[in-house]
């Protein structure tokens, strides 16, 4: 057969391929069960669900569910992009900043709300968010909302109520923050848009704006101890007594506070960005038909909401989760009204143009 | 009579080897420490001690899971990986030149490229051969980042390698591959050893090729990984002691039956 | 196959003289189904070329080029992934990329600072350890010298990282020693910085210099350093001339290792690094990890740094290891 073909690269690829492979994998030779009716694949964080409910959904629905932990967005997006057209997964979970860039990129598949018998039972704010909805479709069920917080340490820091304590000279090489993050925030305290949602069509006004944040920061670049990256870093950072302010996500630093740290979490009075985990069917996915019955079941059990609470320190926005939760667990995670009413949510508009700039803006203040 | 003298350089290699067992093991004596701690985060100073993480990790079903994948993973990628590894060492030992200098460049490739990079390569080359994603993939990738480090281990050994040891061997009526088996390979020995630790250490500690290539199981490191992310709490201290002190037991054993082997 | 049509030893007598030894290798090589296949393909010459190379050489196309092809190739287009719409042309972009910007090669000249630094300092401080424990020590204590330095690598990476933070955070160890025994009031500040990257490097990867040399040195003959002695040699001129230049192979071989895998290691500089530290692991992955995804730039910069990489080794080998011109 194949020598009636024409023999390309890929097939002559694939040929050798499958030669070693089978060598290799001669047991195992059995595609795994990723397209079959009664399996669902789900790529989340661990603890997210908890396995009472998997095996209660697994009992009550019939279908095998399978997660594959993930650590980090960049990876999940990077694994989903090179799967291309063949995902083995049907359901990711979306970081807030990360939205937009798994939409842009056709990775993820518009949600239909009206599958969705428990739909109602999803926090109304969050139901039908401008944030959410992009280029006319909702795409994810939202389940942890979160923001950008100042944290300090009250043994050191008495009262943070401005961005501009992170370039306080008493502070000098205590100070920690995700720098892209950051740069957005910073971009908001001089007095720009951090968000680049008025820049359509003014690259050149966003360019600047944010050239101004960097050079701002690279200024200061001597009050930071450390640009981290993951939400264990900040934490340990603050347990150790390496740093004493920081600019960190919600809930890591809600986990802090839930386990007797002496650290304060705020939303300073310039305010700050908010942002949502949503849990996204994949493009393609095999098995969308039973992602829908599993966010079915989510939004009918508020302990799976309490659950990814108490994991991840960010508050639930799904109803009835508050009932659930113990008073330093609620008290942690949710924010006083005033300060509320301060936050904004990160947009989905003019993404890649954002992306583009304040990376490139984070290179150059690492690198200074 | 040479052992009349104080023997002073041997004591100094003695401390310095004592200094430096110091050295690796202080941070991971902290490490243990802090296992015990009655907290939801590492720190000092230990404040209340508690066992009930190890009662913990011991009973979650997910941990002793994933463990046994990873041995069956690091298992299999150490068999393969040091059958090719000194197979190509021998194919490179037996080049000439510039085409040695090519081989060797080409047998190290994947011990330099970064990891996100080779496991998004191989992700990729997976899907062009058609092979699922799976154990089967995930001792292939492991099995590619481990060859290297086998090669040049097999190598440095081969370099030093007598050349009659052959030639009485070929005298001798043995054919290549006689030769290969009791003459050559017993010589290589340490090194093989030392490439099979590489690739034992390797494979159990990969966390990025596994995620790329890997399926729904959980090894290790990926539930380690996944674990640091919602905190550095002393269950995975408990989880990284409780394979150090298997490991240790077990090659304590390992070495106590060959030794007994030996004297027989 | 032509089982049983012979007899296992009516072969060449030092087969046979062998035999007393006889392993389960041995058993196999004079049964008539190996004789007939195996045997006679080594006795061959084009065969026992084919035996020595054909595994070797599609493996080594498979997985070593196959995947490197693959890099090569998304680093040469303007766009991957594929987007619906968008043309992917060749472009060498990417690559002059690299050159125009500080930003971009600085990191680079970095990593190979540190990278150089993590391995002399790491072939200092292993080589006397490698030799007290293949020289030194008897043999029969030697593997159990041996098991006690690779117990720590057990622990894993992430760990291994996490136990340095411990030991030398505001509130780590060290820290809270020197402020209880009165030396300091205010902690030292060690993490971070280019200290606890040094340290951490060199805790992640001694392991690389310790095998190869002590499998470089334990083969030197006892014999050789004896004779030495009795002519009258120091301890210092036997090391000279006898044990540096026997172990070249080793001290080659380990620095290769050593340095090849802190050029590639990504998490230890992000995890102990500060806020000037970055390296081009960093800068290459922040390409596909940042939030707007660039695979061809994070594809070319990785050929970069591998060609750098393997250039540096091969002169290293060539300078240090080239002196006798000795081949492998």
């Amino acid at each position: 057969m194949i020598i009636g073909q024409k023999i390309n690269r890929r097939n002559a690829l694939k040929l050798l391929g499958a030669g070693s492979a089978t060598l290799l994998a001669a047991p195992y030779i059995i595609r795994p069960a990723s397209a079959q009716s009664s399996v669902l694949n789900i790529t989340t964080y661990d603890k997210f669900l908890p396995q009472d409910f998997i095996e209660q959904f697994q009992k009550e629905s019939g279908i095998e569910v399978r997660i594959r932990l993930t650590d980090d967005q960049g990876k999940q997006y990077n694994l989903l992009t090179a799967e291309g057209a063949n995902p083995t997964t049907d359901i990711v979970t979306v970081a807030g900043h990360r939205y937009g860039q798994f939409i842009d990129s056709k990775l993820v598949q518009a949600l239909d709300t009206a599958r969705l018998r428990n739909w109602s039972n999803l926090n109304p704010a969050y139901q039908d968010a401008a944030w959410a909805r992009y280029e006319g479709n909702l795409w994810g069920l939202p389940i942890l909302a979160g923001y950008e917080g100042l944290v300090r340490n009250t043994d050191y820091v008495p009262e943070a109520d401005s961005w501009g304590i992170m370039f306080d000279e008493k502070y000098e090489g205590l100070t920690a923050y995700l720098a892209g993050d950051f740069m957005s925030i910073t971009m908001k305290y001089l007095g720009h848009d951090g968000d680049f949602v008025t820049y359509t069509d003014k690259a050149e006004e966003a360019r600047k704006a944010a050239n101004e944040a960097r050079d701002f920061l690279i200024k200061h670049k001597h009050m930071v101890r450390k640009y981290y990256d993951a939400a264990s870093e900040v934490q340990q950072m603050f347990i150790n007594e390496d740093i004493h302010l920081a600019q960190a996500w919600s809930g890591p630093a809600a986990k802090l506070i839930m386990d007797g740290v002496p650290v304060k979490l705020s939303v300073p009075k310039e305010g700050t960005y908010g942002f949502c985990y949503t849990l996204n069917i994949v493009n393609n996915a095999p098995n969308a038909e039973n992602a829908y019955k599993l966010f079915d079941a989510i939004l009918a059990n508020p302990e799976v909401g309490a659950a990814m609470t108490r994991t991840s320190g960010f508050s639930s926005t799904i109803s009835g989760v508050d009932k659930l939760l113990n008073d330093k667990e609620r008290l942690a995670s949710t924010l006083p009204q005033d300060e509320l009413e301060r936050v904004t949510f990160f947009s989905s508009t003019n993404r890649s143009l954002k992306n583009e700039i304040i990376d490139r803006a984070v290179a150059e203040l690492k690198a200074a | 009579m040479r052992a009349v003298f104080l023997d002073w350089p041997g004591l100094a290699l003695k401390s310095f080897y004592w200094l430096f067992v110091l050295y690796l093991f202080l941070p991971l004596s902290l490490m243990v420490a802090v296992s015990f701690k009655d907290a939801s985060f590492i720190s000092f100073p230990l404040g209340n001690l508690t066992i009930d993480w190890y009662a913990k990790v011991i009973q979650d079903k997910q941990f002793l899971d994933a463990c046994l994948y990873t041995i069956m993973i690091a298992a299999a990628t150490t068999a393969i990986a040091t059958v090719i590894g000194v197979w190509i060492a021998m194919l490179i030992g037996s080049l000439r030149g510039a085409a040695q200098y090519v081989a060797f460049a080409v047998a190290c490739l994947p011990a330099v490229v970064p990891g996100m990079i080779s496991a998004i390569s191989l992700r990729i080359f997976i899907t062009t051969i058609d092979l699922p994603t799976g154990t089967v993939a995930i001792i292939l990738g492991h099995v590619v980042h481990a060859v290297p480090f086998v090669v040049v281990m097999v190598l440095t050994r081969l370099r030093s390698m007598p050349g009659n040891l052959v030639d009485a061997a070929r005298d001798l009526g043995a054919d290549s591959i006689v030769t290969f088996f009791r003459v050559t390979l017993p010589y290589l020995g340490p090194a093989i050893f030392g490439g099979m630790i590489f690739c034992l250490l390797l494979s159990s500690d990969d966390f990025v090729r596994t995620f790329f290539l890997g399926g729904y199981r959980p090894t290790l490191p990926m539930l380690i990984f996944a674990r640091v992310q919602s905190g550095m709490s002393p269950e995975i201290n408990v989880m990284a002691t409780l394979v150090l002190v298997v490991t240790a037991v077990v090659g304590l054993y390992a070495e106590y039956l060959t030794r007994r082997s030996r004297i027989r | 196959m032509a089982v049983g049509t012979s007899t296992a030893d009516g072969g060449i007598p030092a087969y046979a003289a062998q035999m007393k030894y006889s392993t389960g290798i041995a058993r196999v090589i004079h049964s008539p189904a190996y004789r007939y296949t195996l045997g006679a393909v080594a006795e061959w010459r084009y065969g026992r070329i084919l035996l020595l190379a054909g595994v070797p050489v599609v493996w080594m196309l498979m997985m070593h080029i196959g995947p490197i092809y693959e890099m090569l190739r998304i680093s040469l287009l303007s766009s991957y992934p594929p987007e619906p719409g968008v043309e992917a042309n060749f472009t060498l972009d990417n690559y002059a990329l690299f050159f125009s910007e500080k930003l971009y090669w600085m990191p680079l000249l970095r990593s190979f600072v540190y990278a150089s630094i993590a391995t002399a300092v790491t072939l200092i401080v292993v080589y006397p350890v490698a030799y007290y424990v293949a020289k030194v020590v008897s043999p029969g204590g030697r593997s159990r010298a041996l098991l006690l330095l690779l117990a720590p690598f057990w622990a894993g990476e992430i760990i291994r990282i996490f136990s340095v933070i411990m030991l030398l955070a505001n509130r780590g160890a060290v820290n809270v020693l020197l402020r209880e025994i009165g030396l300091t009031d205010r902690p030292i500040q060690m993490l971070y910085t280019s200290f606890s990257i040094s340290f951490g490097l060199v805790y992640m990867v001694c392991l690389y210099m310790l095998l190869p040399l002590y499998s470089a040195i334990e083969k030197i003959p006892k014999s050789l350093l004896d004779a030495s002695a009795d002519l009258g040699a120091g301890p210092f001129t036997r090391f000279r001339r006898i044990v540096l230049p026997l172990s070249r192979d080793g001290i080659v071989s380990g620095c290769s290792l050593v340095f090849l895998t802190c050029m590639g290691v990504f998490a230890a500089p992000i995890l102990l690094g500060g806020p000037t530290t970055s390296m081009f692991s960093e800068t290459i992955s922040s390409f596909f990890h940042g939030a707007s995804s660039r695979w061809p730039a994070g594809a070319a910069f990785a050929m970069i740094m591998l060609a750098a990489s393997l250039v540096t080794v091969g002169l290293f080998m060539r300078v240090v290891g080239g002196s006798k011109q000795r081949t492998f």
